[in-house]
Parts: structure tokens; sequence; C-alpha cells
């Protein structure tokens, strides 16, 4: 490796080399993870919500039906940066609120002060004395976890018009011939929504990439937060001085998304494929005629 | 007189304030064939659907091999009372539709397996070895791995038959099989149609092919408005058209 301990005495490639190896790049690469951990974290979680939703707003439970309907239309109705900076805080508080109630039961003032929100210290989350490190995973766990509950009724959305866009026909030939309603739903319903439900989820999927950098915004330090921090122009007191170079750090932004989203819509290209077998261009051709 | 397969006794159904069926009485005995004739709107297809439960008619009495439906009152009119009568009927009488219905995301070999593994359970690579002598019998063996989207209408409703024999069942049901077909395709399915009367299957057809009623069926039944305007045997029934209904009906599909 180099000797990077002074880096005033360095030139050129040594210099590059031992800057872009210092602790805030390490970071910098680091926040990278951390956006994939969201998305490998709440993609899934998303799709959990949103059949939840979708099925919700199917059953012919009365309450269930309001809920799921309810949950859907709440995201859709709302723009989603309200709901990105409001749901961390909701959540937040609804835990604190509920650990103040159980562990401090003797606590007789109110929670709500005018503005403030006070919780006794053995409720609050994290724990006052727990390391930076558990600030920063629950910051990460609330955050993934509002972005799952807004993409989640995107995705709820786009799962129950693809459980709707099934021809009846088919369900309806599936019960003629025995199947109860719990096999024509996972043996009928569910293999074709997909073909109806990927499109639609192919889009959220990007959307979802190009809305990590909100993370920022919700105290999580992402790339976008890095690129602005690293890629500022430093003064001759910084270790390594250099004009403003956040031209490249964002083209190297962009390059990192590029390959993502174009990365994504090949997979979600094959999964169509994989799941259309002709069926819809033999219906688009039926409608057609 | 052999067994009766299905009895309908009686059956009305309407939908809203639509009555669509008046009370209509039709017996399939064992090895019959009964073709329904009637104008677009008469309620074929829904006496077809209410035979095998997918409409609950809610008036009348359904009797698969002497066995009766058994109903119960709710507040949205009469249903089924015993689900597992409700598949057993289903699984006794396989339907074949006017699209063909095949289920779009499984090859054709699937499709005619589907249910008897599912349904009725049985063993997956004994149904694969009939259900490729019922593909053969219908001339599309080598289709099998194929997706219905890639297959022919005519190829598809033929499909279609061999995944309804492959339940085995008790008697057949047809709405309208070959309506949905170009005229050179149609004689391919008349052919199957006309083969499975020969063997003595019990079935009911529905069809606006009046040659295919008069060559394969036992008796023919004209249904008008919801109600049997006149059946018989179909030698004398379109020789001679008692009802001036039936003149109508006959002289207006000889000359479409
Ligand atoms: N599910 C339904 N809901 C409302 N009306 C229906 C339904 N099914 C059939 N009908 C009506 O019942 C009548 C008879 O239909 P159908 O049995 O399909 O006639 P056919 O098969 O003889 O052409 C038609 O007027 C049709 O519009
Ligand atoms: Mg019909």
């Amino acid at each position: 490796m180099f000797d990077c301990v002074d880096p005033k005495s360095l030139e050129g490639l040594t210099w590059l080399a031992c800057y872009l190896t210092t602790g805030k790049h390490m970071a910098f690469y680091a926040s990278f993870a951390t956006v994939l951990f969201l998305l490998a974290l709440t993609a899934p979680l998303a799709m959990l919500f949103g059949f939840g939703g979708a099925l919700a707003s199917r059953s012919a439970v009365l309450p269930l039906r309001l809920f799921g309907k309810g949950y859907i239309a709440m995201v859709r109705g709302i723009p989603d940066i309200v709901f990105f900076l409001f749901m961390p805080i909701a959540i937040d508080q609804l835990l604190e609120t509920v650990r103040h109630k159980l562990l401090c039961p003797d606590v007789v003032e109110p929670i709500r002060r005018g503005n403030d929100f006070v919780v006794c210290t053995a409720a609050k989350l994290p724990l006052g004395a727990a390391d930076q490190w558990v600030h920063e995973l629950y910051g990460f766990l609330l955050a993934s976890l509002s972005f799952a509950i807004v993409f989640g009724a995107f995705a709820g959305n786009t799962l129950y018009g693809a459980m709707q866009a099934v021809p009846r026909a088919q369900l309806e030939t599936a019960s003629a011939y025995g199947m109860t309603q719990r096999q024509i739903f996972w043996r009928i319903l569910m293999p074709q929504m997909w073909v109806y439900a990927l499109p639609g989820l192919s889009n959220l999927w990007q959307i979802l990439i190009k809305a990590t950098p909100l993370l920022f915004l919700l105290g999580v330090e992402d790339i976008v937060y890095w690129a602005r921090e690293l890629g500022g122009a430093k003064t001759s007191a910084f270790s390594y001085p250099h004009p403003d170079w956040r031209l490249y750090y964002f083209l190297f932004l962009l390059i990192f998304y590029l390959m993502l989203t174009q990365l994504s819509e090949r997979v979600f290209g094959w999964l169509i494929r994989k799941t259309d077998h002709g069926a819809l261009s033999a219906h688009a051709a039926r409608a057609g005629s | 007189m052999t067994q009766a397969v299905i009895e309908l006794q009686q059956i009305e159904k309407s939908f809203g304030t639509l009555s669509v069926l008046k009370g209509v009485s039709i017996t399939a005995h064992k090895g019959e064939v009964i073709s329904l004739i009637g104008s677009s709107g008469s309620g074929k297809s829904t006496l077809l659907r209410c035979a095998n439960l997918l409409e609950w008619a809610e008036g009348g009495n359904i009797l698969i091999e002497g066995d009766a439906v058994r109903w119960k009152e709710t507040s949205s009119g009469r249903k089924p009372a015993d689900a597992a009568q409700l598949i057993s009927i289903r699984t006794n009488l396989s339907m074949v539709f006017q699209q063909f219905n095949l289920w779009s995301h499984m090859t054709i070999l699937q499709n005619v397996t589907e249910a008897p593994v599912s349904v009725l359970g049985r063993d997956r690579k004994e149904v694969e070895a009939e259900a490729l002598n019922w593909l053969d019998k219908v001339g599309i063996v080598d289709k099998a791995d194929n997706y219905p989207s890639q297959l022919s209408g005519g190829q598809q409703q033929r499909a279609a038959i061999a995944r309804a024999l492959a339940m085995q069942p008790r008697a057949l049901l047809f709405d309208e099989p070959t309506s949905a077909l170009d005229p050179e395709l149609e004689q391919e399915v008349v052919k199957v149609i006309k083969q499975l009367a020969a063997e003595g299957r019990t079935m009911i057809l529905v069809t606006h092919d009046m040659a295919l009623a008069r060559d394969v069926s036992d008796r023919v039944v004209f249904l008008h408005q919801g109600l049997i305007e006149e059946e018989g045997e179909p030698a004398e029934l379109f020789a001679n058209p008692k009802s001036e209904r039936l003149r109508q009906f006959l002289s207006a599909t000889a000359t479409s």
C-alpha cells in the first residue's frame, strides 16, 4: 500500500489513491451498500404489505376490505414526500408511546406537552446511552419501514389491479372443474396475475431506486449526502485540498443509478417474457378483433 | 329405460328482474346425446351452467345420477348446502366452453392433468400417461408441451375436450363448442364430438350447427324465451317442426 501519512507531500496518482481511500471515502463507498440494503429490505417488505393490501381489498369481510382500500387510496392521494417525512416520526412516536405506557405506568404527565413529545427515559428509542451505530441502525430501519409502507400501498394498487385483470373465464373454468376458492387463487389467479402486475411493479421498482436519495432527508447518510460532502471544494486547511468536484461525484452517482435501473429493466423484461406465454398478446388480439 | 345421469326438473333462474329460465325440465339418460337449440339469449348457456352449479337455480330440482342437489336458503337466495356434493357434481360433469378457456399459463398437457391431480387427487404420473392418450385421441398429442396461445382455435377446442375427458366424467356439457371457430376448423371439432357420441357418452350439447344436432342427437330440445317450445327426435323435429317459432328459427338458421 501507499504511505498516506503526509498528504501534502504526495503527487499525481499516489495522491489520488490516498485521497480515494480516506476514511470519509470509505464511508462514501459503504453508503452504496446502505442504499442496496435499503432496496433489499424495502422491496420484499413492500411486496408483503402490497399483497396484504390487495388481498384485504378483495376480502369478503367488510372491515378488512375497507382497511385494504383505505391503505391503498390513502398513500395514492398524499404526496410521497409528505409521507417520507411524516412516517418515520409517526412510527418512532408510536413505538415510544407504547413503551412509555408499558415501562413507565406511573408517570402522570401527558406525553404531548404543547409541541413537545416527552416520554420517560426508559421508553426512549434507542436508549440515550446506546452506541452511535444503534442510533444509525434504528434510523435506517425506520426509514426502510416508511419506504415499505409507502411503496407497499403502490404495490397493493398494482397487485389489486392485476388480480382484477385476470379474465373471469379463467377462474370460472377452474370452478367448473371443481377447484375450491383456495385452489383457484393459488393455481390460477396467482400465476396469471404476474403478467399484468410486472410492468407496474417494474415501474415502481425504478421509482423506489430513484427515491433512495430521500434517505438523506431522513437523516441516513446515503450516497447523495456523501457526494455533496466529499465533492465540495476543499481549502488548504483540509488534508486533500481540491476545487469543487461535485460534478464528478454526481456523475459517478448517475452511472450507479443508471446501471442499477438498466439491470433491473433486464431482469423485469426476462420475468415478463417468462410469465407471459403469449396470453397477453392473445387477449389483445381478441379484444382488438 | 337406462339410468338418468342428469335430471333437471322445472329449473327457474333469473338475473335481477330478467327471468331467463321459467321452468325447464330435461333428462339425459346414460349414453344419450341431447342437443339444445334456440336463438341467442334464449337461456341455453344458463341452463348448462345451472346443471353444474356455476349458476344457482332459484327454483326446481337437479339430480345427478339420482342424487338430488341439497339447497339451503340464505338472505341472498338459494345456495348449494353441501360443498362436497357441489365439488362432486362439478367433477362428474365436464364442461366445454365456446371460448375454450384453456388456462393460459399452463401447457396443453398441464391443462389436461390439472384438475385430475389437484381436484381428484390422483397420481400425477398416471394422469399424465392417460392425458397423452386423450390428446392422441383428439389428434394433438404433438402439442402437449405447447401453450394454448400457440395453438389454432380448433386445436385449442380439442385440447379443451381432452381436458374434459381426463376427468372421466359421467356426462359432458358442450356450450357452442364450434361457434368461435372458423368454418374450416369447425370440422375437426365436429369429428371429435361425433366420435364421442358414437362411443355412447352422455352429453348435452348446445349448438347452432343444425347438421351436427341432427347427426349426433337422440333428442333435440328447442328453447325459446326460457321455456321448452318443442322437443323430439331429430329426424322428426327437423322434418316436421310443429311450432311456428321453431319453423321460423330453422328457416333463419338455414339461410344464415
Ligand atoms: N350473469 C348474468 N347476469 C345477467 N344476465 C345474464 C347473465 N348471464 C346471462 N344473462 C342473460 O340471460 C339471458 C340468457 O343468456 P344465455 O343463457 O347466455 O343465452 P344463450 O346461451 O341461449 O344465448 C340473456 O339475456 C343474457 O343477457
Ligand atoms: Mg350461450
